[in-house]
């Protein structure tokens, strides 16, 4: 395709785009300006907005950092989940996701009703390199120590075949770059993380431009919420008040 | 910057592991600039950095030419092709449904398109073969699922996700809703726009009138920018009847709507008489604002983040002759905010302005296009522009002022100068409308 340079990274935080910089020289930024200490409006309270079920959470055979095997269902019960899929050669996007990874989970806790009620997972999609040594490995350089913090299951799959399930149930797209000795890393991927409620239903989909730690800590204290006022019922409506005008002419 | 100091608050464990080049390059490369190819889609997606191979083009199909279908249309813009140019594939999804927008989700696998009339949607699979979209899925229970909604006018990716502005309701009014899909094709909800009789908790500048069009987010500060059209009652009739109905020509949108996205919580009601159609936000990262056009005013509007952190909305140029009604279409702004370009329906005509002030837009180009034109798709290093021209079945001109086309053009900054064109008409292909680009090697494997 002509020369085509390829990426599939994400806009907002473009963090490979130092090559096209020119693209915007010349956008002086203003003081006080950034991505996450000015959004438009604060970030609502916990509870105070809805997170339908998008669909189930996928299974299949993964491995722990140990290297048993386990059915990554059973490794999400009891627990809201936060699942990030990354692998460690990327150079890119998966250290950036990492490190928002660590940051919730050092915000976490500071709560222990909360941190002792979720739990981050990180699963690799390169199981030939990334072996559970590896991922443990890789946990050392990001998962906190604290007695308070919530678990962070540091997970790879046994081959290929064992992980295809797992990909296409989340949609996690991989695909082999042309050139395996790019800078941000061999595989071409977009970042996604999933909210996983205690039921099993994936409550949210972040990019990493949303995986902001304050966020998403909401997005978990909602759903604790939710669990505790029972209110499983509410979060099968999802349509928002639809209008009276909506059936009749206006 | 604070974002870079957000990302430098790091505890030591983490602290380690960034002391690399590409961590610098990380945490440095935080605010700067987007990959991206054309500038008119979702920042969410997985993108193109060179050059497309194919413009595919969601046209909108023609009774007595060809098999009378909507289609998608592959056109092969790959250079050095013995068929660059060419329409190499097209893909009937049977009937006629006013083929209009689309979008690709995230990870550009799939482009879903969508028909304003019977509120279907068409969802292919590009990335199998890019060349060759293949249909794989066709969702017909919107109203049904969404609770009222229809006539889906594009998708917007979100992450894992789709967004699916509606122009309308199942009577046809201009109550809109904005409804959201899994990337599998399952509904997931409706977020329907505020009104005057139910707020929703937004502050209304001067009215809320329900209307829907286009949505479009800036992922950094957490909002979401909509706009406003009318409904099934007004679009699927012919122009110049509805032009002469004093009260169908009330019901068209006066209002943007600025929503906390995380949320889907509308926030402010702004007002924006004439009918603001396209929304493009700036993609530089720190330039708050984005622009739309008012097809009724013929003007260029601003909604802008001032100093003080409040959000408004301003009319900042008049799009030809005052008065003249020339009815702008779409718009396109290029990467580097600097350059928006102005299609206008009734005289065929494309206008470039220099926005490099976005409060003072100067227009700089004005070339004649066609009898008619809608939309407008530029590459991400703004080299490349493509052109096409139907807007509705029932506006489009009649006659010979019934030119249905897309026009390649390379812009050097100055002029834009013809590459190829496309007579769908002459090829039994239909009325061209929404294109988007693709590209072989993103599904390397």
């Amino acid at each position: 395709m002509g020369g085509a340079g390829l990426a599939a990274g994400l806009v907002a935080i473009a963090l490979a785009s130092v090559p096209v910089a020119g693209a915007h020289e010349g956008h002086a930024p203003p003081p006080g300006a950034g991505v996450r200490s000015r959004y438009a409006f604060p970030l609502p309270a916990p509870g105070s907005y809805s997170l339908p079920p998008i669909k189930a959470a996928g299974d299949g055979r993964v491995l722990d950092e140990d290297g048993r095997e386990q059915a990554l269902r059973q490794l999400l019960l009891d627990r809201i989940s936060v699942v990030a899929f990354i692998y460690t050669r990327c150079g890119d996007l998966c250290p950036a996701a990492s490190l928002d990874m660590s940051q919730l989970q050092d915000l976490a806790a500071k709560d222990r009703r909360v941190s002792r009620r979720m739990r981050l997972v990180t699963i690799s999609f390169d199981p030939e390199h990334d072996t559970p040594q590896t991922m443990r490995d890789y946990a050392a350089q990001f998962r906190s120590a604290a007695a308070a913090a919530p678990e962070w299951l540091f997970l790879t799959a046994p081959d290929r075949a064992a992980l295809a399930p797992v990909l296409a149930a989340y949609n996690q797209a991989v695909d082999a770059k042309a050139d395996p000795a790019s800078a941000g890393g061999p595989l071409s991927h977009v970042f996604r993380a999933f909210l996983i409620d205690r039921a099993g239903q994936v409550r949210n989909i972040y990019s990493l431009d949303f995986f902001d730690p304050k966020l998403v800590l909401n997005d978990v204290r909602t759903l604790l919420l939710e669990d505790g006022a029972g209110a499983r019922s509410r979060r099968r409506s999802s349509h928002t008040n639809p209008p009276a005008s909506a059936t009749s002419a206006r | 910057m604070t974002q870079v100091t957000s990302r430098q608050r790091l505890s030591p464990r983490v602290r380690g592991l960034l002391c690399g080049t590409a961590a610098l390059a990380l945490l440095a490369g935080a605010s700067l600039p987007a990959l991206a190819d054309e500038t008119c889609q979702s920042p969410y997606m997985a993108k193109i950095t060179g050059e497309e191979d194919y413009v595919y083009v969601w046209t909108l199909g023609v009774e007595g030419m060809g098999d009378g279908s909507d289609k998608l249309v592959t056109v092969d813009v790959r250079k050095g092709s013995p068929t660059f140019g060419k329409a190499i594939k097209s893909v009937s999804v049977g009937g006629r449904h006013e083929a209009h927008h689309g979008g690709f989700t995230d990870d550009r696998r799939q482009f879903w398109a969508a028909g304003l009339s019977d509120s279907k949607i068409f969802i292919f699979d590009v990335a199998s073969d890019p060349a060759a979209p293949k249909l794989v899925k066709t969702i017909d229970d919107f109203v049904e699922k969404s609770g009222g909604a229809a006539g889906p006018h594009g998708a917007y990716a979100l992450p894992g996700r789709m967004l699916i502005p509606s122009l309308s309701n199942k009577s046809k009014t201009g109550q809109a809703a904005l409804v959201e899909y899994s990337n599998d094709g399952t509904y997931i909800a409706t977020h329907w726009l505020p009104t005057d009789k139910d707020p929703k908790g937004a502050k209304i500048e001067k009215v809320a009138d329900g209307y829907g069009y286009d949505a479009r987010i800036l992922p950094r500060k957490n909002v979401m920018l909509t706009s406003s059209f009318t409904g099934l009652e007004n679009y699927m009739r012919p122009f110049g009847e509805m032009a002469k109905d004093a009260e169908a020509m009330k019901k068209f949108g006066q209002t943007m709507v600025l929503w906390d996205f995380h949320a889907r919580q509308p926030k402010q009601v702004l007002h924006v008489p004439g009918v603001p159609l396209e929304v493009r936000w700036a993609w530089g990262p720190h330039n708050n604002y984005a622009f739309t056009t008012t097809a009724l005013t013929s003007k260029i509007w601003l909604v802008y983040e001032d100093e003080g952190g409040a959000w408004k909305a301003k009319e900042v140029a008049d799009i030809g002759e005052p008065g003249k009604g020339m009815i702008p279409v779409d718009i396109s702004l290029s990467a580097d905010d600097k350059t928006l370009f102005v299609d206008t329906f009734m005289d065929g005509t494309t206008r470039v302005y220099d926005v490099s002030d976005p409060h003072k837009p100067k227009q700089i180009l004005e070339k004649k296009i066609g009898a008619q034109l809608n939309m407008v798709s530029q590459s991400w290093d703004g080299k490349r522009l493509y052109y096409t021209s139907s807007v509705l079945s029932n506006w489009d001109k009649t006659g010979a002022d019934n030119e249905q086309f897309l026009k390649a053009y390379a812009w050097d900054g100055k002029e834009l100068a013809p590459r190829f064109e496309i007579d769908f008409s002459a090829e039994k292909l239909g009325r061209p409308h929404m294109m988007a680009f693709g590209a072989a090697a993103l599904y390397t494997q």
